[in-house]
């Protein structure tokens, strides 16, 4: 009886055992999930006009977590305490310097449209709460990242500055609030609060590579900062600064002898001054990629080549761990990535990644449907007009088919401030130099008109162009405002910027897939690639001069104005007091008042009605008034001296 | 008729009477003086009329019928603020600083037979009364009211001052052998097992036990102390005194060092919030990289502390780990000690200002107050490092505070010595029992910037005393100081804060007052007064938390956003503005 119970006793045991273990198991794997993650990464590209661009990605996540915003890991605490405060789901904030090129660059890659901003600071935010709270969040927000970023953002907080979109911008539901700053200047001081939110700041890893004087040398420079947050995923924090530089390459020593060589070589230690010596030590991956553009890769089949590290067109410096081929729709390899493993480096070996060409060679980016740019026309500072043209890069003719009644659709967002006062009712289309009717061209179109002092103006629009359209133009007619005289901003007389406007190109998507057969190969930067990539590009900023009143003008009317009221009261006063008449016979009679002096004149003149002239040449003429003037003049300064003890007292 | 007769007179000269006609004769008079001057009237005798004049006054009255226009037009709103009720307050603040009553209660614990003699109580009582003169001045006690209680095999008698709240027989002589923490719940429950609402009463019990073991003290984790040993009666009455006055009135802090009620500021901010934000930093991840589940283990040991201290403050807890976060003063290495020795003198420049981004919180917004709470991995070349005391000794926590800032903790990884080999880039976990450790010396530090001691030593006690601890690192008699510390502080500086806003206001007398400044001034007043009324009943930790509401209050209506956007004018401004 008992050997059998026992043994199922043990065998229960161990069962239960074995259960616990598992769980423990399940709980150790789960709780590894949820950790806290950090990854960095570096994409360096040649760009055809013989500068690199460098494209920092970092991301920071938290899991979603009871204890979110209190204790952390890695990830940022202010942050985690921003989005808890704030209720946010969504927010990006980028601070930019120069203008991206679109023709140069790129205009049809993740890069452009994902990386590419305005200059100076944009920031939109989605909240997670209800409608009637978000605008009071917002002004909230942007103190608080003000203070965290070291930059004006709170002049987001006043209502004539940021809008409401709805569809133009990005789909939502009213919960989206966008604003821009396109004067903002941006340097060190933005830089150093966005580089404290990495857990090794820019002391170990790939942010070691942020020397300040090369980074700041170069054409653009945009740093971002973008969080998703929900329920489910926790937060995730991509931090991204992507910079073109001219790199730094000795002449002569780097070119070729034969000379003709368009392309400089480079290395990181050209662009950067500094090499790459380890990882971030809490990173969980650290890579640096390089990419070599669709472009390149067609020389490189022309010239009979296989795409590698090493081929007859260029040579990277050092060989790769990894490499990556793109492959569009049509599964033609478009573009390749090589990947560096930072692991696998230290400070006695470190990574200096570097092309070198072996040809000269010239190649260009593939560029969006249209090039989107905008302009002012008229002059005076009265009334003017917006254009903007669209003017076909003949990509459509590579892509659709151009049959007759084909189109291509192009959402417009832009938002005017309210002191250039736009008449929606004037927009005007020209395809090809013709005139067209609104509604042919303009398939939706939204505007929420501006408020003086209150609303600026925002217009989301969705145009049809069709496909063989070489050039579209639309204007609009504007009145220029006045301002109040303190509602001008420092050097008012430079003129007012009114921000660039988004141009996207819903049928075009620029995402990138790589197909890859190792599934722990995870890269946040390629998984941004992956993600929604509508082509956009943002047209320039304009530069609208206003009136400018006379800044003096105040004290000017102060004058005026006193100067009117003394002579009213000078003259009022003179004309009832004295009497002219009587004056004259008074100083006819006194002949001797010719031989006074001027002052005992004058006092004669002030004091003569009352002086008879009998009596006044019996006393003492000029003592009597003299003496009274002295006495005045003790009386006004005990006067003056007593106010001025009392008030100040 | 003599005055028409002037009016009359005055008439006949060719001067108009409207002002305006007036003017017109002054441009038309000067060109020929002397072509007029043949045919003139004879120049008047008499003097002016009262035309003139009442023309003149009527051009004067224009202007004073417009003035209380102009007066009215330029007013602006003023609300009115109590600055009686402010000065009262600070009179009465003055003249009787906030002192609460509390209560001594002796027990007697008699081992012998019989049924002790009431008499015995009173005569007791009485000896004890005595001895309150010893109080120092900056105590915020006030009236004491003395009990005793005599316990013998026989029964109890009390003292007939108060009604006692001694269970009798519950406890007795032979119970005080006991272990000290058992005893000590026991002691709590004889008394009622509560910490009480109204009045504080301190009990401390004298139990006769000869075991020759010799006398010792023992203070409790509530509101009691109990002595153990052979001592006769003067002897206790002293003890009584001493551990009374010392302790439970003045924590143990002596003349001369600086402590709670020694005009040390309370790190606590102006709106009642305190964030403990808890960062441990890698001095240099290279070398190893440590991090440390404090979610779990810090929440567990310190929300009792929160909880204790809320009265006084609302406590958040946060912790961050950070990395590559060098100290900024030099250590040198010693080979006798084996290791690195940082001296006393090098501390005010450990914290690295520029490295320790140990920020300050969203959640610790306005005038809340962050207290930093940092523990500092050495690199290995550092490593281990040791804090050296001024006498050449080594510091036993390794730590140090920073009042109103803070404390660092320099925690040496398990395996450092000299030489030890860079780990490369390991990520470990401090081990709960280190971590428990490390808090522990935070509560510490925590008890010193609260102006606590943190531990203490029986300094002139002639017998041998020891303190239990409790495990919300405050005892009850703690508390009790805290919160009598903190209502008296807060009144203070909620009175003087309300007196500059008052001569501020009548200062500037142009300045805008808003209705909401004049709201928060009544409000903070009430709440003053309201914690007056507390203290005068010996409630502590109610007087503490509406002298910290009156002190916010104070504060939100001196910092009223709209105080500060006034764009003051002076009188002169005022007048050349007006003239525009």
């Amino acid at each position: 009886m008992m050997p059998p119970s026992t043994a199922r006793r043990l065998c229960f045991l161990s069962l239960l055992l074995l259960l616990l273990l598992l769980a423990a198991a399940a709980s150790a794997t789960a709780d590894a999930a949820a950790a806290e993650e950090f990854t960095e990464e570096l994409l360096l590209r040649p760009l055809p006009d013989r500068k690199a661009l460098a494209h920092f990605h970092f991301r920071s996540s938290a899991p979603p977590a009871s204890a979110a915003g209190r204790h952390h890991h890695l990830f940022p605490k202010a942050i985690s305490q921003l989005v808890q405060k704030f209720h946010i789901s969504e927010l990006e904030l980028s601070f930019t310097q120069g203008r991206w090129n679109y023709e140069q660059w790129g205009g049809y890659d993740p890069m452009s449209t994902n990386n590419a901003k305005p200059p100076g600071v944009e920031l939109w935010a989605i909240f997670d709460l209800p409608l009637a709270e978000i605008d009071a969040t917002w002004k909230n927000l942007t103190h608080t990242l003000s203070g965290l970023f070291c930059a004006s953002i709170n002049f987001l907080e006043s209502s004539t500055a940021f809008s409401a979109p709805r569809w133009g911008f990005k789909l939502n539901e009213g919960n989206l609030r966008y604003g821009a700053l396109p004067r903002e200047a941006v340097c060190t001081e933005n830089l150093t609060p966005w580089l404290k939110l990495l857990p090794c700041r820019d002391k170990a890893g790939i942010a070691s590579l942020l020397y300040r004087p090369s980074v700041y040398k170069g054409y653009y420079h945009s740093q971002k900062l973008k969080l998703k947050s929900s329920q489910s995923l926790g937060i995730i924090l991509d931090q991204t600064l992507t910079v073109v530089l001219q790199p730094n390459t000795v002449s002569g020593k780097q070119l070729h002898s034969t000379g003709g060589q368009l392309q400089p070589s480079w290395s990181m230690e050209h662009l950067f001054s500094k090499k790459l010596s380890g990882k971030c030590l809490v990173s969980k991956s650290s890579r640096v990629f390089v990419e070599i553009e669709k472009g390149i890769v067609d020389n490189v089949d022309k010239a009979g080549s296989d795409v590698s590290s090493n081929n007859d067109l260029f040579v990277l410096s050092t060989a790769p761990d990894r490499s990556l081929k793109e492959l569009d729709n049509l599964e033609v390899q478009s573009s390749s990535l090589y990947e560096y493993d930072v692991n696998n480096y230290n400070s006695d070996k470190p990574l200096n990644v570097g092309i070198t060409w072996k040809l000269p060679l010239i190649w260009s980016c593939t560029r969006a449907p249209y090039h989107a740019s905008r302009f002012l026309m008229g002059s005076g500072n009265e009334r003017g007009s917006i254009a903007m043209s669209f003017l076909s890069t003949g990509l459509d003719k590579q892509l659709v088919d151009s049959s007759n009644d084909c189109s291509i659709k192009a959402v417009v967002f832009q938002v005017v401030p309210w002191y250039v006062k736009v008449y929606y009712h004037s927009l005007e289309v020209f395809i090809d130099g013709n005139s067209k009717a609104i509604s042919e061209v303009v398939d939706k179109i939204h505007v929420t008109p501006s408020e003086d002092k209150l609303l600026p103006g925002t217009m989301e629009m969705l145009l049809k162009f069709p496909c063989s359209m070489q050039l579209a133009t639309l204007t609009l007619d504007f009145d220029k405002g006045f301002l109040h005289i303190d509602e001008y901003p420092p050097d008012a007389n430079q003129g007012f910027d009114i921000p660039s406007a988004l141009v996207s190109f819903p049928e075009f998507n620029s995402s990138r897939s790589y197909p890859e057969a190792d599934p722990l190969f995870v890269s946040p930067l390629l998984e941004n690639f992956k993600e929604d990539g509508v082509v956009k590009s943002y047209t320039e900023v304009l530069l609208v001069p206003l009136t400018t009143p006379d800044f003096s003008m105040p004290y000017n009317v102060i004058t005026f104005t006193c100067t009117v009221l003394a002579l009213y009261f000078g003259s009022l006063l003179n004309a009832l007091r004295r009497r002219i008449g009587e004056e004259e016979r008074g100083l006819k009679k006194a002949g001797i008042l010719n031989k006074r002096g001027l002052i005992p004149l004058l006092i004669a003149k002030l004091r003569g009605q009352k002086v008879d002239p009998s009596e006044s040449e019996s006393t003492s003429p000029a003592s009597l008034p003299r003496s009274k003037l002295l006495l005045k003049v003790v009386f006004v300064a005990v006067v003056a001296i007593v106010f001025h003890y009392l008030s100040n007292s | 008729a003599r005055k028409m007769a002037e009016i009359a007179g005055d008439e006949t000269p060719p001067l108009p009477s409207s002002s305006g006609a007036e003017e017109s004769s002054l441009l038309s008079s000067p060109p020929s003086p002397t072509a007029i001057s043949g045919d003139e009237p004879p120049p008047r005798t008499r003097k002016p009329g009262t035309k003139r004049l009442v023309l003149t006054a009527s051009v004067l009255l224009s202007f004073l019928v417009g003035l209380p226009l102009l007066l009215k037009s330029t007013e602006i709103h003023r609300s009115p603020l109590p600055s009686d009720a402010i000065a009262d307050l600070s009179r009465r603040l003055q003249s009787h600083p906030p002192s609460f009553p509390c209560g001594l209660h002796a027990v007697f614990l008699r081992s012998g037979p019989g049924s002790p003699v009431a008499s015995l109580a009173d005569q007791l009582e009485r000896a004890i009364s005595t001895q309150h003169h010893l109080l120092p001045a900056s105590s915020t006690a006030g009236n004491i009211s003395v009990s005793v209680t005599i316990q013998s095999g026989g029964g109890c008698t009390s003292s007939t001052a108060a009604a006692s709240p001694w269970r009798c027989g519950l406890l007795t002589a032979a119970d005080s052998v006991r272990d000290d923490e058992v005893f000590d719940e026991l002691l709590h429950s004889a008394l009622g097992g509560r910490d009480g609402d109204g009045m504080k009463v301190y009990t401390i019990v004298i139990a006769e036990d000869d075991d020759g073991k010799g006398t010792r003290v023992v203070i409790g984790k509530h509101r009691h102390a109990w002595v153990v040993g052979k001592v006769d009666e003067a002897e206790a009455l002293s003890l009584i005194g001493n551990v009374f006055i010392k302790y439970f009135m003045n924590g143990g802090i002596e003349e001369g060092e600086t402590g709670i009620g020694k005009g040390e500021f309370m790190p606590v901010g102006s709106d009642g919030n305190v964030v403990l934000s808890f960062s441990l930093l890698n001095a240099d991840p290279n070398d190893w990289v440590y991090d440390w589940e404090f979610k779990n283990i810090g929440e567990r040991i310190l929300t009792p502390v929160v909880e204790a201290l809320r009265p006084v403050a609302d406590i958040n807890i946060e912790s961050q780990v950070l990395y590559h976060t060098p100290k900024s003063s030099y250590s040198y290495s010693d080979d006798k000690l084996g290791g690195n020795v940082l001296s006393m003198g090098d501390i005010p420049f450990f914290v690295n200002s520029n490295e320790w981004h140990l920020d300050t919180s969203i959640s610790a917004t306005g005038r809340s107050k962050v207290l930093q709470f940092v523990v500092y991995i050495p690199s290995a070349r550092e490593c281990p490092l040791y804090l050296q005391l001024p006498d050449g000794e080594l510091s036993k926590t390794n730590a140090f505070i920073s009042p109103m800032w803070g404390g660092v903790v320099i925690w040496n990884p398990p395996g450092c010595s000299v030489g030890s080999k860079k780990a490369h880039g390991t990520r470990r976990q401090m081990s709960s029992q280190e971590l428990m450790e490390t808090l522990e010396i935070f509560i510490g530090q925590l008890r010193q910037l609260f102006g606590l001691k943190p531990n203490y030593h029986a300094q002139g006690m002639d017998v041998a005393t020891k303190f239990l601890v409790s495990e919300k690192g405050f005892a009850q008699w703690e508390l009790d100081l805290l919160y009598r510390h903190h209502a008296c502080s807060n009144l203070l500086s909620c009175v003087a804060t309300l007196e500059s806003l008052s001569s501020l206001v009548q200062s500037l007398p142009r300045m805008i007052v808003m209705d909401e400044i004049g709201r928060q001034v009544e409000l903070s007043l009430e709440a003053a007064s309201l914690a007056q009324r507390n203290a005068t009943l010996g409630i502590g930790d109610s007087s503490a938390v509406s002298a910290t509401r009156a002190r916010a209050l104070a504060e939100d209506a001196f910092f009223h956003p709209s105080i500060m956007s006034i764009s003051y004018a002076s009188v002169e401004h005022y007048f050349a503005i007006y003239m525009e």
